[in-house]
């Protein structure tokens, strides 16, 4: 018993000095102490075998899948509920002159509608923020949202979107990416230009290289738009709560830059924004930003009521953002064996009406588009466009499949025109451990060769040929 | 309105909608049966997919009043309260679910195949499967799966459906 | 989807007096794998629709003194299953699975593709091979026409609003006339025809030559054609290969087809030609071995 007290006695003295000594460390000192981290780090052990690779597992999730119980964000539902939908401009770029929703708003039925002058800052994006949430004066592709109804039933918001009228200005447009890189191309978002972004590798000095080279090889790849069309479409559900707090139900892979656009976009704290994403029906890249949230946000914020979105396939289509095309003009100077001397790339990236997730995909095409070779002696040059067609962001990949299309196509096409076996030109510039790729880096645990040679083992590919 | 009395899962089940109200909507929105999804809307993916008279249909393009008097079997009503139903077991056995979204609508196809042919050869699956979409998966775990869930329903003993 | 009214018509008398009473209103719904779809896209709807799928009278697959009788309300999945037309008209079965997929095999039907009319539909060319009828039923009763008179355009049939399609008819001469059908998609499931073509012939027993040939080419022209110069240069020629490779070049030349993002004129026209030599080839072989079987 007095055991007890005097720990209790002691916890309070400990506990007293702990808070007072906190109120000593609390005054900040003028400059910071000096941290030491250790100086050791930690190198990992590649290629060792752990305790769980290896091991077979079951997916957690399996089992609700296949009880059809996963709830996917459509398969929510609150009361009172409303179902938003959302206008499209049908055109690809035009002035929007008049909007004129008195006669959606009388629908019986219809609780609130939606456009772009309300929304308190109309722009966002991963990077530029080129992006409307809803057009606002201008429609930059035939995709752009215009104005957005709730109401009670999604039927009642399809006609409601019919008696919507909406009065356009045609504009110029531009839809072929090398067209827009001209000076005198329409611009998209006048005054800038039509390209938003660069990126140039340099290595070596490829005029050397060419004049050292035996042969020269040119090539143009394109490759086409590509939506991803995850079998689940974008859906979402707004619900504000009575602090004035919005909670966003939605298929959104990336949630913290969704709140950050949608604190943007709503001009609201970001504290007051919480999004929650559940299992979701395939992403692929085309659920990385925003599409509808800030419409629903202020809808449910206008009527009162959860709103529920989802688009149709349709929308899948013209409405959400696709893989980049790109256009891929290769010169590559060879020996005589086969070995590239020097390769001069230049990428067009059709970017779309909106930036999106473009920077990223010119990086990593760019950077990749020399392919996995041994080349002393590059220069890729590599540009991103504006057009007035759906906006271009990320995708499984980010511009390495489009790039990796070309150079190989182009290998076998050098292979061909110099007689050589398509496996051996590989063989012969294959990256190996410790080569530097464009950009520099130092490459480790390097197995192009093992695994080309693996392959054509395994495929028979030198009886196939003989 | 449309009224219409159909058997879903073994119970009679009523509802008073509007005649344009799709057997999909039926199922989602008045009976919260949300395992077949919607995914097109137009009977192209197949993840709308239940069983109604032992046929695979797409629920988006069947009325709810051409479902009236009849037998639909959605994926909630594969499994028992104690049991999984062999092709669920399978699936979960072999990963063939990802996203899982096109899940219900391929294991109803697959539990129609397996009723009328038991011994399904590879492309007969594969045809069974031709009008259900998946993004994810590259179809072979499914495949795998199924044949793996066919030799289970042929060793068990007919009351096993039951 | 738009709001409409509906009722399922009990027969087809019973569809014909809902017909008249609402006029240009009203659609005829059977599987609803395309009149669904269309009216999701529409801007409108007509105001009833009109449910043939459980019409008893519509149903029906039985042998007439006519020929073969199929209801127009009978299903492609259906067709797969009859014993009937498995044994009279295999290539119509052929023809049915590469319909869509398994569901919509399920709920489409025979009258149904022929009634939305597209130039790529899957049942007729089989049907124009053989010769086929059509009843069609009307306020002045019922009538039989040529299949061939039936199609008028893209997505337009002969049928006026207050018409019902009711069956189609494969005449008593033709069954068990070697056919086959073929077609070429840019998949094997859930794809419209780039070309797809239907053959049926005979062969004189004792000269071993061509007679009675008849082939038909969908999505090559607005409506499903036959390829009337590659059958004249057949009748009365010796069956050769390269009989039936010169009657497919013929065929090419007779099609129109467009060119699209699915593909260009130059192919399908390649394809008319690889298509028509095997429609021939599997409908001789068909014949031949039904031949070897009866000698």
């Amino acid at each position: 018993m007095a055991r007890k007290t005097d720990i209790g006695e002691r916890e309070q003295r400990v506990t007293q000095k702990t808070l007072h000594s906190v109120d000593e460390t609390l005054r900040l000192p003028a400059v910071t102490p000096p941290v030491t981290y250790p100086i050791e780090t930690l190198v990992p052990q590649v290629r060792q075998q752990t305790p769980a690779v290896g091991q077979r597992a079951t997916r957690s999730d399996g089992r609700m899948h296949g009880l059809g119980q996963t709830r996917y964000i459509d398969d929510l539902a609150f009361p009172g509920m409303l179902y938003a939908k959302i206008k499209r401009a049908g055109i690809a770029s035009a002035r929007i002159k008049r909007i004129d929703t008195r006669e959606a708003e009388a629908m019986p039925g219809v609780m609130a509608v939606l456009t772009g002058r309300e929304i308190p800052v109309n722009s966002f994006g991963p990077s530029l923020k080129d992006q409307p949430v809803l057009a606002d004066d201008r429609v930059f592709h035939a995709g752009d949202g215009v104005a957005a109804v709730a109401a009670v039933t999604e039927q009642i918001a399809l006609e409601a979107l019919d008696k919507i009228k909406v009065e356009y200005e045609p504009l110029p447009a531009v839809f072929d990416p090398l067209e827009a890189l001209k000076d005198d191309a329409h611009k998209v978002h006048a005054p800038n230009s039509n390209v938003y972004a660069t990126k140039i590798i340099k290595k070596g000095d490829i005029d050397k290289g060419f004049a050292a080279s035996d042969r020269i090889f040119e090539g143009r790849f394109r490759t086409q738009m590509v939506e991803h069309v995850p079998l689940e479409p974008h859906a979402t559900i707004a619900v504000w709560d009575p602090n004035g707090r919005v909670t966003i139900y939605s298929t959104l892979g990336r949630i913290t830059l969704g709140r950050a656009d949608v604190a943007r976009t709503l001009k609201m704290p970001i504290n007051r924004i919480r999004i929650i994403a559940t299992i979701v029906g395939g992403n692929f890249g085309g659920k990385n930003e925003i599409t509808q949230e800030p419409v629903l946000a202020l809808l449910s914020k206008k009527t009162g009521r959860p709103v529920k979105g989802t688009f149709t396939r349709t929308e899948e289509f013209i409405a959400t953002t696709t893989r980049h095309p790109i256009i891929m003009d290769y010169k590559t100077g060879v020996s005589k064996a086969g070995k590239i001397l020097a390769r001069k790339v230049r990428l067009v990236l059709d970017g779309g009406a909106y930036c999106s997730w473009s920077e990223t995909t010119l990086g990593k095409a760019c950077i990749l588009a020399a392919g996995p070779y041994n080349i002393d002696n590059l220069l890729a040059e590599a540009f991103v466009v504006y057009t007035n067609k759906t906006m271009t962001g990320a995708m499984r990949g980010f511009g390495a499949p489009q790039v990796c299309f070309a150079y190989e196509s182009h290998m076998d096409d050098i292979a061909c025109a110099l007689n050589i076996d398509p496996l051996d030109i590989r063989l012969l510039n294959a990256f190996e451990e410790g080569s530097s790729s464009p950009t520099g880096q130092v490459l480790q645990s390097v197995v192009v060769k093992d695994s080309l040679l693996q392959a054509a083992q395994r495929f028979g590919w030198k009886e196939a040929r003989s | 309105m449309a009224n219409v009395t159909l058997n879903v899962n073994g119970k009679l089940r009523t509802a008073s909608v509007p005649p344009e109200t799709t057997l999909l909507k039926l199922l989602r929105d008045h009976y919260n049966l949300t395992g077949a999804k919607l995914g097109c809307d137009v009977g192209d993916c197949g993840a709308c997919t239940v069983i109604v008279d032992g046929m695979p249909v797409n629920a988006c393009l069947m009325l709810a009043s051409q479902a009236d008097g009849r037998e639909v079997l959605t994926i909630e009503g594969l499994a028992t309260s104690d049991q999984l139903h062999p092709l669920q077991k399978a699936f979960e056995d072999h990963a063939s679910l990802q996203c899982g979204f096109c899940g219900p609508g391929i294991i109803l196809s697959a539990k129609a195949l397996l009723d009328e042919t038991p011994n399904p050869t590879v492309p007969e699956i594969r045809d069974a499967l031709s009008g259900n979409l998946c993004r994810c998966t590259g179809y072979t775990k499914m495949i795998e799966a199924i044949q793996a869930a066919a030799r289970v329903l042929r060793e068990e003993p007919a009351e096993r459906d039951a | 989807m738009r709001a409409f009214e509906y009722v399922a018509a009990k027969d087809s008398r019973h569809a014909v007096a809902l017909l008249a009473e609402y006029g240009p209103s009203a659609k005829v719904l059977a599987g609803g794998t395309d009149l669904l779809v269309e009216f999701k896209a529409a801007p409108r709807v007509p105001q009833m629709v009109i449910d043939i799928s459980r019409a008893e009278d519509l149903k029906n697959i039985a042998l007439t003194a006519q020929g073969l009788s199929i209801g127009a309300a009978v299903t492609h999945t259906e067709i797969m299953r009859s014993p009937l037309i498995r044994e009279m008209c295999p290539a119509l079965v052929d023809a049915a699975h590469t319909i869509g997929a398994v569901q919509t095999r399920n709920l489409g039907t025979l009258g149904g593709n022929l009634v939305t009319c597209v130039p790529s539909m899957d049942s007729g060319p089989t049907l124009i091979a053989l010769d086929a009828l059509v009843a069609i039923a009307g306020p002045a009763g019922y009538q039989d026409m040529p299949l061939d008179g039936f199609f008028v355009g893209p997505r337009k049939s002969i049928l006026k609003p207050d018409e019902l399609l009711v069956a189609i008819v494969i005449p008593k001469k033709n069954l068990g006339k070697p056919a086959a059908f073929v077609k070429f998609g840019l998949r094997k499931g859930q794809a419209l025809a780039l070309v797809n073509v239907a053959a049926s012939l005979r062969v004189d027993s004792d000269k071993h030559v061509f007679r009675g040939t008849r082939i038909a080419l969908g999505a090559v022209a607005p409506t499903v054609i036959r390829a009337q110069q590659a059958e004249a240069y057949l009748e009365g020629r010796a069956v050769t290969p390269e009989a039936m490779a010169e009657a497919g070049r013929i065929a090419a030349g007779e099609a129109k087809p467009i060119s699209d993002f699915r593909a260009s004129a130059a192919y399908r026209r390649d394809l008319i030609a690889v298509l028509t030599r095997r429609a021939l080839e599997g409908a001789y072989a068909l014949g031949k071995s039904k031949r070897d079987r009866e000698t």
